[in-house]
């Protein structure tokens, strides 16, 4: 039984012609010979074509007129929507220093992504977790350089503080959300695969100056050295991490 | 006035529609979802690189803005409890709609896959994307895409009595990647 030697994922990407040259010669070669394969091969090669064509009517429904006439008026009124203003960020000596009060919720280490469960019923760090998962957050994680500040409307003001790497070369960056209500959080997130994931999450409580409260950042300090975090990326090096997800 | 950006958007509601219909098989909520993804893409449009392909970038969008959506709804307790949501689809009339997905066999065999074996077929079979371009839009590595993929492939040509013949689908020996 010959056709043993291939897991599925392997005649799979075969038939979807994203098998590496040299694994497609071999699959090729044995498929010459074991028609047991070919039958593997051929099931995932006409599976593609079936779904297609079983959602094929789904594709051809007619969109309703309200959406496409109030997607088209977002358009309309797109200025509004599609400048961000961005404002200079102020030059970035860290602002850890600053006197602040503050009730200090630290939410966790290690937070997963999207359906992260936290024991607490704090009601703050629920608002904290909403907040994070936005995927306007995401996507600023995605673009959003060292040192520039983004208005991220309703979500509030996201500035990345500094991109660094970890003790295993994963690229980690260290930012902080100024929300609506005056409270700050200060996060850092880490992209060890496809997807960001919270290592550290700071929600500091209503402050008049919006920057986190020293406290809070001393916990911070404690977690990069913890983690072995580098010093921050250069410019330079956060541009290639940066484009290197994108 | 639609730019460009703004026209390929507009071409591409019918997509955006598609995949939100197989994520929440309502097609109230499709729309919805549909709209919600249009703002967000309009207001992050610089996050667009124009070249790659626009669809993958909006099904990111819409597949978060769904997940947003689920997870809301389970924290804001049972009025739009979603497991509800999906009860309610047959009670209110929208069973109709859901039948209307189930054009053929295929198609309630794939509404009958379990949800992140759907999404991934949906991108990578009907939406044809790349193994990388579906795990970028559902934040997961590609082993996991290839590994639901074939689980879903192999379930639908299954239920559809084409399989291959005797069962080594379900042998895990050999080498896997």
């Amino acid at each position: 039984m010959t056709g043993q030697r291939f897991s599925d994922e392997t005649l799979m990407a075969f038939a979807d012609g994203e098998l590496a040259p040299d694994e497609q010669k071999s699959v090729e070669q044995a498929m010459e010979t074991d028609e047991a394969l070919a039958e593997r091969v051929a099931l995932f090669l006409d599976s593609r074509g079936t779904s297609q064509n079983a959602l094929k009517p789904l594709l051809n429904e007619p969109v309703p007129d309200d959406l496409t006439a109030r997607v088209t008026a977002m358009q309309d009124g797109g200025a509004n929507v599609t400048a961000f203003p961005q404002r200079q960020s102020p030059p970035t000596e860290r602002r850890w220093a600053l006197p602040l009060a503050a009730s200090i919720a630290l939410v966790a280490g290690g937070l997963g992504g999207y359906f992260t469960g936290i024991s607490s019923t704090d009601q703050q760090q629920d608002l904290a977790l909403d907040l994070v998962t936005q995927p306007a957050i995401i996507t600023a994680l995605n673009t959003v350089t060292s040192g520039e500040e983004k208005d991220l409307g309703s979500v509030g003001r996201f500035k990345v503080i500094a991109s660094y790497s970890d003790a295993s070369d994963t690229f980690c960056r260290e930012f902080e959300v100024d929300r609506v209500d005056r409270s700050t959080i200060v996060a850092v997130a880490c992209r060890p695969e496809q997807t960001w994931e919270y290592r550290f999450t700071v929600v500091a409580g209503q402050s008049n100056s919006g920057y986190a409260p020293a406290s809070s950042l001393e916990a911070l300090d404690a977690y990069l050295d913890a983690v072995g975090a580098s010093e921050p990326m250069s410019t330079e090096a956060e541009d290639a991490a940066l484009k290197s997800i994108n | 006035m639609a730019d460009e950006f703004g026209q390929q958007l507009i071409a591409l509601l019918p997509n955006l529609r598609r995949f939100a219909v197989s994520l929440c098989k309502s097609r109230d909520i499709a729309d919805d979802l549909v709209q919600t993804t249009c703002e967000k893409a309009l207001a992050n449009r610089q996050s667009y690189q124009p070249g790659t392909r626009m669809d993958a970038w909006l099904f990111r969008i819409l597949r978060n803005a769904w997940i947003d959506r689920v997870r809301k709804s389970r924290t804001e307790g049972p009025a739009t409890n979603i497991d509800d949501a999906h009860y309610l689809i047959g009670q209110d009339g929208a069973a109709v709609t859901e039948a209307r997905l189930m054009l053929d066999e295929t198609a309630k065999s794939i509404a009958n896959l379990p949800d992140d074996q759907r999404e991934v077929l949906v991108l990578a079979c009907v939406e044809t994307l790349s193994y990388r371009e579906a795990s970028q839009v559902l934040g997961v590595p590609i082993g996991t895409v290839m590994s639901r993929l074939a689980r879903a492939r192999k379930k639908i040509m299954g239920e559809l009595g084409i399989e291959d013949g005797d069962k080594r689908s379900e042998d895990k020996e050999g080498f896997v990647k």
